[in-house]
This record gives structure tokens, C-alpha cells and sequence, in this order.
């Protein structure tokens, strides 16, 4: 992807400010006709003999033009004292020179990007980090298989307890939702005033954080999620008006947890069912639903997140962390500051805190072994080698293990402190480290990062002792074995999450009036069908890109059928349906989409148009100078939403970026604020013709999303701004650090290989991790 | 510092203009009662065993100063000055529940059960208290004011509690619905006083071979990459110099060696009672905490004291009648052995300087040792023993009073005044008429 010289800023803004600044308006020399020179020709003209073309000084100013002041102030500088002599720069001048030398090199940013391209010693980032603790943890225990079954199972008892031999029934629910008024819960279930349910399983979590967990009932409920010995929600007292129980717990994404439910209709203690059967028997509900991290409500836990197989428990250290540095597009561990360290410390003590109180357990060793002392120290260097994911050498053994062991009468504090200073060691904080020189167990590592972000696991652990991590074909081929773990997924979903710049799950208020019953709820739904959309595209065997884009269907259910125009039964799942044939294109049009790049009741051609540029299109913008409020709807009902944003950008200022930005934006007019197909605003037809410029000039005219979406499924900049995301999400390095010919090998790869995104995955990671 | 000078408290009352007459009153108020001097700490600890007791062996028959223990309380003899026996007062709340419910869901609260879901063996079914109990609103009141805030707040401490949520095995609420589990497990409630200060300790004790690891992995990397890894190194400098600051100022860093190993077992209910009150010992010693509770078993509780060489359940021996003189027997030794256990804490605190002020930690503690039922056989609710211990509230000690059926409530609202928490009423209004019963002397 070539960027052009004078918008190289890349920078990611949070949506909120997006909101308000988008309109991008450059002050200097915004008046004046004619033919205006940039701020580059008036450098070149005025400042080159003695500064260098670049920057980088010449005869009359040697040192090279870098440093911290602001735009505006570089501009003020300039005026005043440049050139030396009497005649200075003009203000208008100062203020194009400032622009363009600020841009291209004075600035630290501009700085970092003008370094050469390099493999950085990283340290593991935030989600590298949780998923490598609750993977190094996991590893002591016995690994469970997700199969394909989803929901609970559920148990039903026709007494208070759950003995077998009152057991009536026992299935699979999908949800966990249930109305039994006052009758039994199931049939064969003689007695409606007393009975019980379990339900046993998993839940899966989708991301890492804290989920609320939320049970509702009239009745005796206890909830376990992840630690079975513990109760999340104990509510077997079931006392005055209290029919909600909410408790949190902090999960780690793309693994699955154990979950327990335990229902009781009837009185707890002392049984006097007689009494009690005096009266008529009371209705009888329960419900569990969650808040994933970022959630805006709590809802019924979808299906897929639930399994009726028993996985073991995980790990997950809720140390909080400051956040990865995204400046550049992609989170990366290339800084560290106190608070990360500091972050690193309660980890390590939350993490050895933990192992010590399940010691036993995950190391196999019972407090009354007579060889615990020996085979305490097999359970730490075990872990050593597993945390740095490599074996020790005798020299460091003694070092992390045996000398924490030494003399020492208390075993217990050995163990915790061999494991602190396990997980504080850099050859565990950082990736590359610890490996002196490249060898097979660096292949591993690489491949386990770039595909799941974590450890390698053991069959990796195993092929690189084994010597077979050597070949480019070996390496491929575990690299494809672990492509269709559910973990490369869960590492898949968030660099769409993020391409798609709604990975902060952003609230959708929208306007009431206009869009009846659109709330919390609804948005919550429209971004479950975005997520099942993405993973039965690229989660599928073609895995193809261009169905991302060019896809009609969408995901409704029931509650969001009607609002889209799509007829189905009320109570009905999601499933795919192909509404308003002909315009819909995938994402680019999805309504979670569409609702998240708009106000709350008109359209925003110019966020749309910001995502096409910058995610799909790859182009760098800068941001707008100035915050402008958008001209409100109300203040010229005359205009379209088109017209409006054409009237408030048309200065050349403007124009600089919005050239670009509007005509990708104005191509999706034909879907409202909140994703509905539409053909008129306010009695006037929209209109949704399009254009865009490609990098090498050539200009494109599109009419529609679909014109659009077929324009950039074909479009070998697109393309490669993909293949370079992509690059920078699973590997967390600078492409051009691989060689200036990477890139463009790797996007002829991609559409040679019928654009499989699952495919591309494979061989970034089977290229790096070789050193290709 | 004050901005009213004043030469003594008299003038200072005066000042505020409080004449004489609200003296008594005012120097319950600890704000008042010593202004510009540091104000003593006060602490609360409330002390429960389960099943009622036996009135003829519990009761002094006399009132005033000059009474003699009976059996049951006579392991309090070398305390008897700091000692105060209630006799008399009820748990006059009534509603949803039996007595076992109310008599421990009450008892702190003074505020009906909620209607639920839990039967007991006669009465209507129940759920939790409606109302906060003292010891969590004294806390909250402590809490509020910096100068007596403390890292915990308050402790709830456990001996042998069943591990079932229920009506029956709490008393502490944070509020209506919601009862605090207390922390029976000796080892948990370590982790929770000093695990932090383990923790540094054992982080100390390896940062010199996490310096060494960071400079081999240093040598071994680009020099280009040593940048991040000097940083680093630098970062866990700081934190060493962070480490030893803190060890210096926190003095909850000499933390007590406790026995390893012992497991919640009914035979080692002694042993386990006993580091139970070391760790409360220490937790005031450091300031980690100004209020406690001590929960022993639950209501209902059916601890079998095979130490005392008796094999039956306290509960079932509870039910025995009157006529029973085994039983009997048997249920007073039971009560002494609580008593003694008072009589431990008591000793303990009486041992331990008060950290930077005055006399003993016990000078400055009020224990109160209390019971949901006032007698086992009877299940009443009436004369529910109080037995208070040590000088944390000011309260005229040294005394056997006889007071004639006063809602407990008001022996609530006396411990809040005691702090300085002239709060008018807690738990239900409708007992609290009177206002806080008068123990100052």
C-alpha cells in the first residue's frame, strides 16, 4: 500500500471524538483564488538550501529538523524568525511549511515512521499476556475437546434435591429462560408445588474482561461459573421481593468455562410440603443472562456460547493493566512504563496465589507425599519451561527452581517464590527473548502468538523438541493445524472487531420518534448478527473475503425481523435472510454497521465514508483541524443529508480530505441511521452514486453499495490494505521489517488463493515464523 | 487542630454552650470528649454461641457491684471489674421465622425477617433480616470519619460455620438482604490480614535474580533492543526501593506465625477458636480493623464437645428438659467452655499494649458475648444473655444489672451512642422508645 506523502498521519481517533470533529477544515491559506502552492513547494522554494530536502540539514543548518512543538507553534516560529534576515516567511506561508515539515519529519511521530522497519523486542501485549496466564495455568490441567453440541444440559428432579432416582428428564435446552407458571416444569413431573432442574455445562466467552452474570427467579437458585467449589450466586434463601442476583467474574476470552445451575421449587430447612399445599401452587420462573465486557444490557447467553459438555476449570488473572500502545493501527508491546510493571507484579502474585491454593491439584502432588520436596521442584520447572516455551538449561534451573528449594524448610513458599520469579522474568514478559539464537522452539513461539496469542501448546512444544519445526513444509503445516483451532478464530473475530473500528462497542442511541423500539436490546442483537455473520463467513472453509463484502443476506431473529423488513415468526433464532435483494453488501452495509456510522436519526456519509477510506481502502487521513458541529437537519430541511454534508465541506480546505471521504460515504445514502434500506429522505429520492481516486489516479465511478462492495472486492489496493492489516493483527511487527517484496507476495498469495482469509493466516505465520 | 482554644473541657463545653447537664451525654462522644488531643481508639467485638443457657447456672442473683459469678461465668472471675452482666433484655422482634431464625437474624439487627422460602421447625417460612446489624453500622460510621478509618473496617470471624448460606448461620448484615459470610477458616482469614505482606516479602526475596535474569537476557539480545530491557531493569529498582519504604511504614508487616494444617474438624473447634482470636489480637494490635464479630457454629449449632468429654450435640442437648440433670450439666459446662474462651480473648487483649496510647487493647475494647435464644428448652427469646467485657465504650463496667423485659434494640442504639453514633433509633422504631439503655453509670 503506498501512502501519499502528504497524509501519512496515521492515527486512530475514538468514535466519540469522531463525532463531532470529523468535518476536516484547514485554516491556513483557505481564502484566495488561484493556483496555491503547498506547504511542500514553498519548502522546497524557501527552506531546502539550508535544511536539507528532508529535513535532515545542509551547509547553512546542519542538525536535522526534529524536535516537539506543535503545528502551531512550529508555524508561529517560523513567522517570526524565518528565514534569518529581515524579510521573514509570510503568515499564510508558515503555516503550509509548518504543516508539511511537521508531517514529514519534524515531529516524534514522524520521526518513528521515517526509522527503518525492524523486528522490535516486544513484550507480550495485555491479551497475550491474560491468555499466556490462563494457558500456562490450563496446561496442568486436563484439556477438554469443544465439540459441536451447543446449550445446557438440563436435569429435571420431581423432588427438592436431585437424587437419580427422582430424575424425569434429562435434555439439552438451548437457552436458559423459562416460564412455568404454576404448573410442573415438565411433563412427567407430577407435582407443581416442588420440584428442581439442574443445568450443567460450559459457557463460552467471546472476549476477555468482566462478565455480569444474572439470574432471575421467584425461587431457590445457586449458579457456579468456572469454580465449582464456589458459589457465584448462592440465593437458596429465597427473602422478601429480591428476585434478581447478579455477581461478576472476570473471564479471559475464546475459552470455555464450567457453569452449574441448581433450580428448587418449594420450601428449603425443615420440609412441611402439607402447609404449603394448602395454597395454590406459586408461579414459577428462571432466567440466566450475562453482560460480556462492553455490553450494554444484559440478555439471555446466546446459544453458542453454551456447551452441555463439563470443560475444567480456567485461570484468568484480573490484575488490571494499562492499555497496548494502537497508535499505529495495532496493538503491540514495543513500550513499557511503571504501571506495567507494577500490573506485571500483581499478576504474578494473583497468579502464584492462585496456583498455591490448588497446588495439589495442578501439580499431582498430595501434601502427605513422602517425595513432595522433588517432585514440587518437577511441577516448577515444568512451569518455567512452559512459561518461557522453551526447555532450561542446567544453569537456569538452579537459578528459577533448585535455589528457591535449597535448605529451605517451607515448600510452599519455594513453589511461590520459583513461579514469582518465573512470571517476572523477561523471557517470559517478552516474545523474542530468552532465544539466543533462532531455533525451533522460536518457530513455536512465533506461530502460537501470531495465531492465538498465546503459549505454544504442548503438540507445538513436542514437534519443536522432535525437530519437526524445521522445514518451510513442517511449519506450514502445524501453522494450518492450528488455523482451525477455535483460539485462531477467537483472534480472527477481533481483527475484524477492530477493522471494522467496533471493537469499543459502542453505544447506538437513536432517535425514538424515527425509530420506534430501537434500544439497547436491539443494538445488543444487530451486533450478535454482525458477530455470527463474520464467523459463518470467514469461519467456514472458503473463508472468502469477497463475501464479506458482497454477501446479501443478514442475520435477523425474531425481535429484529420486522424492523427490516424480513417476515419471520416472533419467538424465531437468528438466521440468515436475504432482505432487500440487490443492495445489500455484507458488511459494509450490515445494519450494526450502518447504526454505529450514523447520528441518531440521519445517516453520517462522513463516518461511513472515514471507514472505507481508512479501513478498507487503507488511506491514511489525518484528522480534522478543527471540531465542527454538523449542520443539524432541522436548520435546512430543504437538504438532503448529502446536501448538507456537501454544502458544509466544500471549501478547499475541506476538500483535501473530503474528497476522498464523501463520495465512498454518499455510496452508502440508501441505508438509514439505523441500517434500513431507504429511497427517500424527507420526500426527496437519495441519491447514491459514488466515486473514489485510486492511489495510482485512476478514478472509479460506483452507484450503490453493491457497485461499491464489487469495486473493492476487485481492487488491488483494498487488497493489500487487507493483507497488511491482517500482517500487523497476528503479528504484531512492521510488515516492511520482512523484506520490501512481503507484502506484495503475500497479496498475490491472497488472490491466487480465492482470497481465503483463513489460508492468508497460515502463511503469514508460516513466513515469519521461518524468517522468510 | 481545633480552632476553639480553650484551657479545659468544661470551658470547651461551655463554649459550644452545653451546660453541665448533657456532661453524661457528651462524653459518649468521643469528638467531644477529648477535643484537641488525640481520641482513644475504640473497638467492638460481638461474641455468639448458639442454644440459649442455663438461667440457674448463668445468672448472678444479684444486681449492682457487688455479685458473684455462677458457674457458667466463672471463668471471668479475673476480668469481674471489667465485666457487665444484662440481665433482662429481649429480643422483642417478632414477624416471619422461627425462634432459632429470629433469635440469630435479629438479634444484631433488631429488624424483622423478610417472608421466604426457609422453614424452620414451627412458625411461618422466612428469608433474611430487613434490616443492617450493629457491628456493620458502627463500622460504617468509623469508616466515614478518617481519623477512625482502618484498612478492614471491620471482621467477621468464624468458628466451625456451616457452609450453607442460610437464615441460620448469619448474623452480620451489610443491609436488608444482604448477610455477610463470617471467615471460619483460620488460613483464609490469614491470607486476607497478611497474604499481601507474604507477598512482598517473598517478591523481595527474589529481585536479585530477576536483576541477573534481566542482564543475561540484556547480553543476549540486539543493542538495539537493550533500550526497553534498561528500562525495565530501571523499573525494578524502583519497585525494590517501593518495597523497602513499605516495610518500614506498614506495621502490619509482622505478621503472627500460626500453626499450619489445621483442619476445620469439630475436635479442633479449640484450636481453631483460639487462632481465631490471636489473629483478631494482632489485626487490632496493627489497626487493620476497629470492629469484629466471632461467630461460633450457627444457630442451631451442633458442635459436639468430645474435649469436655461430651459426645451429644449441643443442639440436642438443648431440648432436654429442665428436669434433665445431665443435660443440664452438660449445657453449663458447654457455656463455660464459651465463657472461657471470652475469658481468653479478654486475657489476650489485657496482655497487649495499646499501640500508641493508653493501657491495654482491652481498655479499649468492648466484647460483647451474646445468643439467639435466652434458654434452649423454652426457645425463648426473652433474657437473651449479654455478657460484656473491657472498656471500648465507657460503659460503667464491674456491675450486675437486672433490667425488666427492655427491647435488645436499645442495647443496639447503646453500643452506636457508645461510638459516638447518637443514631435515635435501629431496626424497628417501634423498640426503641427510651432511647439507649443507661450503662455510662
Amino acid at each position: 500500500m503506498k501512502t501519499p506523502a502528504s497524509i501519512p498521519l496515521r492515527q486512530t481517533i475514538p468514535v466519540a471524538a469522531v463525532l463531532i470533529s470529523l468535518m476536516a477544515l484547514i485554516v491556513a491559506g483557505a481564502s484566495g483564488g488561484g493556483q496555491k502552492p503547498t506547504g511542500e513547494q514553498v519548502y522546497r522554494k524557501q527552506c531546502a538550501s539550508c535544511h536539507g530536502a528532508k529535513g535532515e540539514g545542509a551547509k547553512g543548518y546542519p542538525k536535522p529538523l526534529a524536535g516537539t512543538l506543535s503545528e502551531g507553534q512550529l508555524a508561529v516560529f517560523i513567522a517570526k524568525s524565518m528565514p534569518p534576515g529581515p524579510r521573514k516567511c509570510s503568515t499564510a506561508d508558515s503555516r503550509l511549511v509548518a504543516g508539511f515539515i511537521h508531517e514529514a519529519f519534524y515531529s516524534p511521530l514522524a520521526q518513528e515512521r521515517k526509522r527503518p522497519a525492524r523486528v522490535e523486542l516486544s513484550r507480550l501485549t495485555v491479551r497475550q499476556y491474560r491468555n499466556a496466564l490462563a494457558d500456562l495455568v490450563g496446561s496442568f490441567r486436563a484439556v477438554g475437546h469443544q465439540d459441536d453440541r451447543r446449550g445446557l444440559r438440563g436435569e429435571y428432579f420431581k423432588a427438592n434435591q436431585f437424587r437419580p432416582a427422582d430424575r424425569v428428564v434429562d435434555r439439552i435446552d438451548p437457552q436458559l429462560r423459562f416460564e412455568f407458571g404454576a404448573a410442573a416444569a415438565v411433563p412427567g413431573q407430577p407435582d407443581p408445588y416442588q420440584f428442581s432442574i439442574r443445568w450443567i455445562g460450559s459457557v463460552i466467552a467471546p472476549d476477555t474482561g468482566e462478565y455480569e452474570f444474572t439470574i432471575k427467579t421467584d425461587h431457590e437458585v445457586r449458579l457456579w461459573v468456572n469454580d465449582l467449589n464456589r458459589r457465584l450466586i448462592d440465593a437458596t434463601v429465597k427473602s422478601g421481593k429480591d428476585n434478581e442476583y447478579r455477581a461478576s467474574l472476570y473471564l479471559v476470552g475464546g475459552r470455555a468455562y464450567p457453569l452449574r445451575v441448581e433450580f428448587g421449587k418449594g420450601v428449603t430447612g425443615v420440609n412441611n410440603l402439607e402447609v404449603l399445599k394448602k395454597k395454590p401452587a406459586l408461579p414459577a420462573t428462571v432466567v440466566l443472562e450475562w453482560k460480556p465486557p462492553g455490553a450494554l444490557v444484559s440478555s439471555g447467553i446466546p446459544t453458542r456460547c453454551l456447551a452441555p459438555s463439563f470443560f475444567a476449570e480456567g485461570y484468568s488473572v484480573s490484575a488490571p493493566f494499562p492499555p497496548d500502545d494502537r497508535s499505529i493501527g495495532y496493538e503491540r508491546g514495543t513500550t513499557i512504563s511503571k504501571a506495567w510493571e507494577e500490573a506485571t507484579t500483581e499478576g504474578a502474585i494473583e497468579t502464584t496465589g492462585y496456583i498455591a491454593a490448588h497446588l495439589a491439584e495442578l501439580s499431582g502432588v498430595k501434601d502427605a507425599d513422602p517425595d513432595r520436596e522433588k517432585s514440587l521442584r518437577v511441577f516448577c520447572r515444568k512451569f518455567a519451561e512452559r512459561a518461557f516455551r522453551r526447555p532450561l538449561t542446567a544453569e537456569m534451573e538452579q537459578s528459577f527452581v533448585g535455589s528457591h528449594f535449597d535448605g529451605s524448610k517451607d515448600l510452599d513458599t519455594s513453589v511461590k517464590r520459583s513461579l514469582l520469579l518465573v512470571l517476572k522474568s523477561p523471557r517470559f514478559l517478552y516474545r523474542e527473548a530468552g532465544a539466543a539464537s533462532r531455533d525451533a522452539y522460536d518457530v513455536a513461539s512465533k506461530l502460537s502468538f501470531g495465531l492465538w496469542d498465546t503459549l505454544p501448546d504442548q503438540a507445538l512444544l513436542r514437534a519443536a523438541a522432535a525437530g519437526e519445526l524445521q522445514t518451510s513444509e513442517q511449519i506450514s503445516q502445524q501453522a494450518a493445524r492450528m488455523a482451525s483451532d477455535p483460539r485462531a478464530w477467537t483472534k480472527l473475530r477481533e481483527f475484524f472487531l477492530q477493522w471494522l473500528k467496533v471493537d469499543a462497542h459502542p453505544e447506538l442511541p437513536k432517535d425514538a420518534k424515527r425509530f420506534p423500539g430501537f434500544d439497547a436490546s436491539v443494538a445488543e442483537d444487530l451486533r450478535t448478527s454482525l458477530e455470527l455473520f463474520l464467523e459463518r463467513t470467514v469461519w467456514s472453509d472458503k473463508s472468502d473475503y469477497r463475501e464479506l463484502l458482497l454477501s446479501d443476506s443478514v442475520f435477523v431473529n425474531g425481535k429484529l425481523a420486522p424492523m427490516y423488513g424480513a417476515s419471520l415468526p416472533a419467538d424465531s433464532g437468528f438466521q440468515p435472510v436475504a432482505i432487500n435483494p440487490g443492495e445489500r453488501a455484507g458488511v459494509l452495509t450490515h445494519p450494526y454497521i450502518m447504526s454505529t456510522f450514523a447520528y441518531q436519526s440521519g445517516s453520517s456519509p462522513i463516518h461511513r465514508g472515514v471507514l472505507l477510506a481508512r479501513s478498507v481502502m487503507g488511506r491514511t487521513l489525518r484528522p480534522p483541524k478543527e471540531a465542527i458541529v454538523p449542520l443539524s437537519a432541522e436548520l435546512r430541511p430543504d437538504l438532503t443529508t448529502r446536501q448538507r454534508v456537501a454544502l458544509q465541506t466544500k471549501s478547499e480546505a475541506c476538500m483535501s480530505c473530503h474528497d476522498l471521504i464523501n463520495p465512498l460515504g454518499f455510496s452508502l445514502e440508501k441505508f438509514d441511521a439505523i441500517g434500513r434500506f431507504q429511497t427517500s429522505e424527507n420526500g426527496k429520492p437519495v441519491v447514491a452514486t459514488g466515486s473514489y481516486v485510486t492511489t495510482s489516479g485512476k478514478s472509479v465511478k460506483f452507484t450503490g453499495a453493491k457497485d461499491l462492495a464489487e469495486f473493492v472486492a476487485g481492487s488491488q489496493e483494498a487488497h493489500s490494505a487487507f493483507v497488511e492489516r491482517l500482517f500487523h493483527h497476528l503479528v504484531k511487527q512492521p510488515v516492511r521489517a520482512y523484506g520490501p517484496k512481503t507484502l506484495a507476495d503475500l497479496t498475490r498469495y491472497f488472490q491466487a488463493n480465492e482470497f481465503s482469509i483463513r489460508k492468508l493466516m497460515v502463511e503469514i505465520m508460516a513466513r515469519t515464523a521461518s524468517g522468510v | 487542630m481545633s480552632l476553639i482554644h480553650t484551657n479545659t473541657r468544661r470551658e470547651f463545653l461551655r463554649g459550644l454552650g452545653l451546660g453541665a447537664a448533657v456532661l453524661p451525654f457528651v462524653t459518649g462522644l468521643p469528638s467531644l470528649a477529648s477535643p484537641g488531643a488525640p481520641r482513644r481508639k475504640q473497638r467492638l467485638v460481638i461474641m455468639f454461641s448458639p442454644d440459649g443457657v442455663v438461667p440457674p447456672t448463668f445468672w448472678p442473683t444479684e444486681e449492682g457491684e457487688t455479685f458473684t459469678f455462677k458457674e457458667s461465668l466463672s471463668p471471668l472471675e479475673p476480668f469481674k471489674k471489667q465485666t457487665l452482666v444484662l440481665h433482662g433484655v429481649c429480643d422483642r422482634v417478632r414477624g416471619d421465622g422461627d425462634s432459632h431464625m429470629r433469635g440469630i437474624g435479629c438479634l444484631l439487627t433488631g429488624a424483622e425477617l423478610f417472608p421466604g422460602n426457609v422453614q424452620g421447625g414451627s412458625d411461618t417460612p422466612a428469608g433474611w433480616s430487613s434490616g443492617i446489624s450493629i457491628d456493620q453500622e458502627v463500622k460504617n460510621f468509623l469508616q466515614k470519619d478518617p481519623a477512625t478509618r482502618t484498612r478492614f473496617g471491620s471482621l467477621e470471624f468464624g468458628v466451625m460455620v456451616p457452609d450453607r448460606a442460610d437464615t441460620w448461620t448469619r448474623m452480620s448484615y451489610v443491609g436488608p438482604n444482604k448477610p455477610i459470610a463470617p471467615i471460619d477458616n483460620p488460613y483464609q482469614m490469614f491470607n486476607k490480614l497478611y497474604g499481601r505482606a507474604k507477598d512482598q516479602q517473598n517478591l523481595k526475596s527474589v529481585l536479585d535474580d530477576l536483576k541477573e535474569d534481566l542482564a543475561k537476557v540484556r547480553s543476549s539480545v540486539a543493542p538495539a533492543d537493550r533500550r526497553i530491557l534498561d528500562e525495565h531493569t530501571s523499573l525494578v529498582r524502583q519497585m525494590e526501593a517501593d518495597l523497602k519504604a513499605n516495610v518500614t511504614k506498614d506495621p502490619g508487616h509482622a505478621f503472627p506465625e500460626i500453626e499450619p494444617g489445621v483442619r476445620e474438624d469439630n475436635d479442633n473447634m479449640p484450636k481453631i477458636s483460639k487462632l481465631q482470636m490471636d489473629m483478631m489480637v494482632s489485626s487490632f494490635a496493627a489497626d487493620f480493623t476497629r470492629v469484629a464479630t466471632l461467630q461460633y457454629t450457627n444457630s442451631v449449632g451442633q458442635p459436639r464437645m468430645k474435649w469436655l468429654g461430651i459426645n451429644e450435640g449441643q443442639h440436642d442437648l438443648s431440648h432436654e428438659p429442665d428436669t434433665n440433670k445431665d443435660a443440664q450439666d452438660k449445657l453449663t459446662r458447654i457455656n463455660k467452655w464459651y465463657c472461657g474462651e471470652l475469658a481468653y480473648l479478654a486475657k489476650r487483649l489485657a496482655e497487649t499494649p495499646e499501640p500508641g496510647g493508653v493501657g491495654s487493647l482491652l481498655d479499649n475494647t468492648l466484647i460483647v458475648w451474646t445468643n439467639e435464644l435466652g434458654k434452649g428448652n423454652s426457645h425463648t427469646l426473652d433474657n437473651i444473655p449479654f455478657v460484656m467485657v473491657g472498656g471500648g465504650l465507657d460503659f460503667k463496667m464491674g456491675r450486675s444489672l437486672k433490667f425488666q423485659r427492655v427491647p435488645h434494640n436499645r442495647l443496639l442504639l447503646s453500643m452506636a451512642h457508645g461510638f459516638g453514633h447518637r443514631i435515635e433509633r435501629f431496626g424497628n422504631a417501634d423498640f426503641c422508645g427510651q432511647g439507649p439503655l443507661p450503662l455510662t453509670g
